[in-house]
């Protein structure tokens, strides 16, 4: 049993790590923008089509591909955000409603360009198995939870220590007193969606080639970071963290006492709980009127 | 000079088989052409054109005292219960076509049977295989291919036979998965062990969680009731993660197409129940294997083998009722004939079920494949 333990925990830290990434996007802009973006799996997807693209296409090299890949997602967050939610920026249900309409645009616009099969790209990260006794890892899983630790370390030191990322503290905890101190909201938000698109790139670019790249593939990452960023406290970047790992970790050990098919009841089971007894989540602060 | 090429273009154009023919025959088809079926779609369709072009290039059938020649009238159903009614109802009065062949999916065959029987058009499936479609007591359902009763018998007489104690399952989390899932237990013996039975949905990608059950259950098997694209990926995931349990699968993974999804070390020992192994030394399959690489350069699919001989099958009924526009004599006719087709020889029960041989094929060593069952028709390495 311990062997089986050791073996979930490590697949369950790997898919948490993807969470991680989608949530951090999703918080940085729900968190600076108030904008919930359920587009936010779709971007994920582009970017694992991008990577291949880019692998197989143009540079052969998988980290030149993750590279571009995240050089274009950011690229189309910045249209996203001038085109789509600035417009919407204070109508929630205007943006949520038009974040469903772009699921259906991309993911369509996808199998258009691409076709319905699925992708394979296979690089050497994937075919390199790490063995631990009777267990066996590909060298991907490592790699996505190096590279996520990585990415949330440099965000985390980008929102702390750069002028940059000062200015999206201040303008996501008061965005007025932001304006007064000469800080421009509009290249702010920008900002945020750029880096956002990027977070969810790189998570398509690191999950795609261990799986398939399909029109699908971001859609449950997305519902998980959803969950993450609910249990661990809307706008809080260590609740999305902690929420993004926690559901990969307890979703992958509860399948060892409970059918796999109900897995997912799991997490959106302590969905539903989190939003009837803390609703602001782990981390998250509780405003008066909001529960 | 332009006489001559006159001439010479009447004389070939009266040499034309065609020009023998007194009339044309419509037959239906519904398959789906688009959507996330279309590929298998397009090995139904190859078999339906490759019927098509031979009896024509044959100069046509004769029913009667006339000669018909063959043409189809093909509905996109996308594999949605909606668009396949609607496209039988089409057919049975808009089009009025003797008859339908077809369709992919097992749910929109459903579908559409009662409006076959409605209509009194008979519609003879090719590619379905839940066993419930001709268990309606429907007169004018037949099916030409095996259902998933017959190769769940094949693949669970063979079970017995190995070392797979206990055995274990990853299905799909649908009517097929569970269905089979279920079908197998039933099927073994009471005293069988299973290990662990898991369920994933269609378009689950990520299989650790069944690996680590399957290892703690210590299983010596492990059945994939699955399509090609999943079956591919838990292969891989399953091999890389250290496991060497046997594996069993579907007609789905026993193809060239499956082999370049992964490579021969990953599927060397596999077994998986076939309804067409394409490189069978029997002359039937050899020939329409030769044909099908000829026309459309690729292996050939026993989706296109079935519905090949559908056409024969749909031919032979109209040639023995004496009628190209009576669906009900057809249906009797259709009840009533034999055929040897690619297959095998099609006859159909009093449900409407044909029995064609369900054979059992093994990957070798080096990426081919043999027919282990049934006994009489094993072949080695390269046969599969």
């Amino acid at each position: 049993m311990a062997t089986a333990i050791l073996e979930q925990f490590i697949n369950g830290a790997m898919m948490g790590s993807i969470y991680v990434l989608m949530a951090l996007g999703m918080v940085l802009i729900y968190g600076v923008m108030h904008v919930l973006n359920f587009a936010h799996g779709v971007l994920f997807m582009v970017g694992g089509y991008l990577t291949h693209l880019f692998f197989f296409s143009w540079t052969g090299s998988y980290p030149l591909a993750i590279l571009g890949s995240m050089v274009a997602l950011a690229a189309i967050g910045i249209v996203l955000e001038r085109l789509v939610f600035r417009a919407l920026r204070d109508n929630l249900r205007m943006q949520i409603v038009s974040s469903l309409g772009l699921i259906l645009i991309i993911q369509n616009g996808v199998v258009q360009i691409w076709g319905p099969h699925a992708l394979q790209m296979r690089p050497t990260t994937v075919e390199t198995l790490v063995k631990f006794g009777q267990l066996s890892f590909t060298l991907q899983h490592f790699v996505i939870m190096g590279v996520v630790a990585a990415a949330v370390a440099a965000l985390y030191l980008f929102l702390t220590h750069t002028r940059l990322g000062t200015a999206m503290r201040a303008t996501s905890q008061a965005p007025e007193a932001a304006v007064v101190v000469g800080i421009d909201p509009n290249r702010v938000y920008t900002l945020t969606f750029m880096i956002a698109c990027a977070l969810a790139g790189l998570g398509g670019a690191l999950l795609g080639p261990l799986f398939i790249i399909f029109p699908q593939m971001g859609d449950a990452p997305m519902l998980k970071a959803l969950s993450a960023i609910v249990i661990g406290g809307m706008g809080s970047v260590p609740g999305a963290i902690v929420g993004g790992l926690g559901i990969g970790i307890v979703e992958s050990l509860s399948t060892l006492v409970i059918p796999t098919d109900y897995r997912d009841t799991i997490t959106f089971g302590v969905l539903i709980l989190m939003l009837l007894i803390r609703p602001w989540g782990i981390f998250g602060v509780r405003v008066r009127g909001e529960d | 000079m332009r006489k001559l090429l006159l001439t010479t273009a009447l004389a070939a154009a009266f040499m034309a088989p065609a020009a023998y023919a007194d009339e044309t025959v419509t037959i239906g088809i519904v398959t789906a052409q688009t959507g996330p079926l279309a590929a298998p779609g397009k090995f139904q369709m190859n078999g339906f054109n490759l019927a098509v072009d031979e009896i024509n290039g044959n100069g046509g059938f004769q029913v009667g005292d006339t000669t018909y020649m063959l043409e189809l009238k093909v509905y996109d159903t996308r594999c949605n219960a909606a668009e396949g009614a609607s496209a039988m109802q089409r057919l049975a009065t808009v089009d009025q076509v003797p008859i339908v062949l077809g369709e992919l999916c097992s749910p929109v065959a459903a579908a559409e049977a009662p409006i076959a029987q409605d209509f009194q058009v008979p519609l003879v499936v090719t590619v379905p295989t839940a066993s419930s479609l001709t268990e309606q007591g429907n007169p004018y359902f037949f099916r030409v291919n095996a259902n998933s009763g017959q190769l769940n018998e094949a693949l669970a007489a063979f079970v017995e036979t190995i070392d797979s104690e206990p055995l274990s399952f990853i299905a799909w989390n649908n009517d097929t998965g569970r269905g089979g899932a279920n079908g197998m237990r039933e099927l073994l013996p009471e005293d069988f062990e299973f290990g662990y039975i898991g369920f994933f949905n269609v378009g689950e990608v990520d299989f650790a969680n069944h690996i680590t059950n399957i290892r703690n259950e210590d299983s010596k098997a492990i059945m994939l009731l699955m399509d090609e694209e999943p079956g591919a990926l838990a292969i891989r995931q399953i091999r890389d993660a250290g496991l060497d349990a046997k594996l069993i699968g579907t007609l789905a993974m026993g193809s060239n197409r499956f082999l370049d999804r992964l490579n021969a070390e990953y599927l060397n020992g596999m077994v998986q129940y076939s309804s067409f192994p394409p490189n069978a030394p029997m002359e039937r399959i050899k020939n329409f294997s030769d044909t099908y690489r000829e026309k459309y350069g690729e292996e050939s699919h026993g989706f296109a083998a079935q519905s090949y001989d559908g056409v024969f099958v749909a031919v032979e009924a109209m040639k023995a009722a004496g009628t190209t526009t009576d669906g009900a004599a057809i249906r009797d006719a259709l009840a009533e004939i034999s055929v040897d087709g690619v297959i095998g020889t099609i006859s159909f029960d009093e449900k409407g079920q044909a029995s064609p041989p369900v054979y059992i094929t093994e990957w070798c060593e080096d990426g081919s494949r043999k027919i282990i069952a049934p006994e009489d028709l094993a072949a080695d390495c390269g046969a599969g």
